[in-house]
């Protein structure tokens, strides 16, 4: 699991079939030293996390798979969005 | 799930079974200065994908890697590691002067 920061959202032209109505967001991964990854990440997401805030990412297809069945390809999930005021002002993230 | 932009095909002449029929796609990873930049340029190391969305050479597309890759062909046990799960219509990203 990784925290990161949602930037922006994706619109699918097709996806697969397990994950129709799927909200899909541009995340970056945060860093402990406030840099981010030099890849930005698409996260399922059904918690509706906001744009700028941080969220938690699992890597564990297992909670899509529960969600779209054995068949999914889903894997980055947002399981939490966090509490803007556990986000360190200095070093990582930010409060925006 | 990383962003790649589809560079090209590949076809394999002989595969293993669990091969046969799939299609093979060169993805090029999508970095983040150049997703914001819409330059159309990618910038990662690339790599194979299969590929059952039919995207088009030059599309982006979002890839699942890792064993959750092989979870389509459940439960068949295959030996693929990356699966293109979406093609990007398009990306709405924050400007890049909120960036730091």
């Amino acid at each position: 699991m990784f925290l990161a920061r949602i930037d922006g959202t994706v619109v699918p032209a097709a996806k697969h079939a397990t994950l129709e109505g799927c909200r899909f967001l541009v995340a970056q991964r945060l860093e402990a030293d406030g840099s981010t990854g030099a890849e930005p990440l698409v996260v399922i997401d059904w918690l509706g996390a906001a744009n700028n805030s941080t969220v938690l990412v699992s890597t564990d297809g297992d909670i899509a798979r529960q969600h779209y069945g054995n068949t999914t390809p889903g894997r980055m999930v947002v399981v939490g969005i966090v509490d803007p005021v556990q986000v360190p002002r200095e070093g990582t993230g930010r409060t925006s | 799930m990383r962003l790649g932009i589809v560079r090209g095909s590949v076809t394999l002449s002989p595969a293993v079974p669990e091969f046969l029929g799939l299609t093979l796609v060169v993805l090029e990873p999508v970095t983040m200065a150049n997703l914001r930049a819409k330059n159309g340029l990618a910038g990662g190391k690339s790599l194979i994908a299969v590929d059952a969305l039919g995207a088009a050479k030059g599309q982006m597309v979002a890839f699942t890697e890792g064993s959750e890759a092989a979870n389509p062909f459940w439960p068949k046990r295959i030996p693929v590691d990356a699966y293109c799960t979406l093609i990007v219509d398009s990306i709405t990203t924050n400007s890049p002067s909120l960036e730091k």
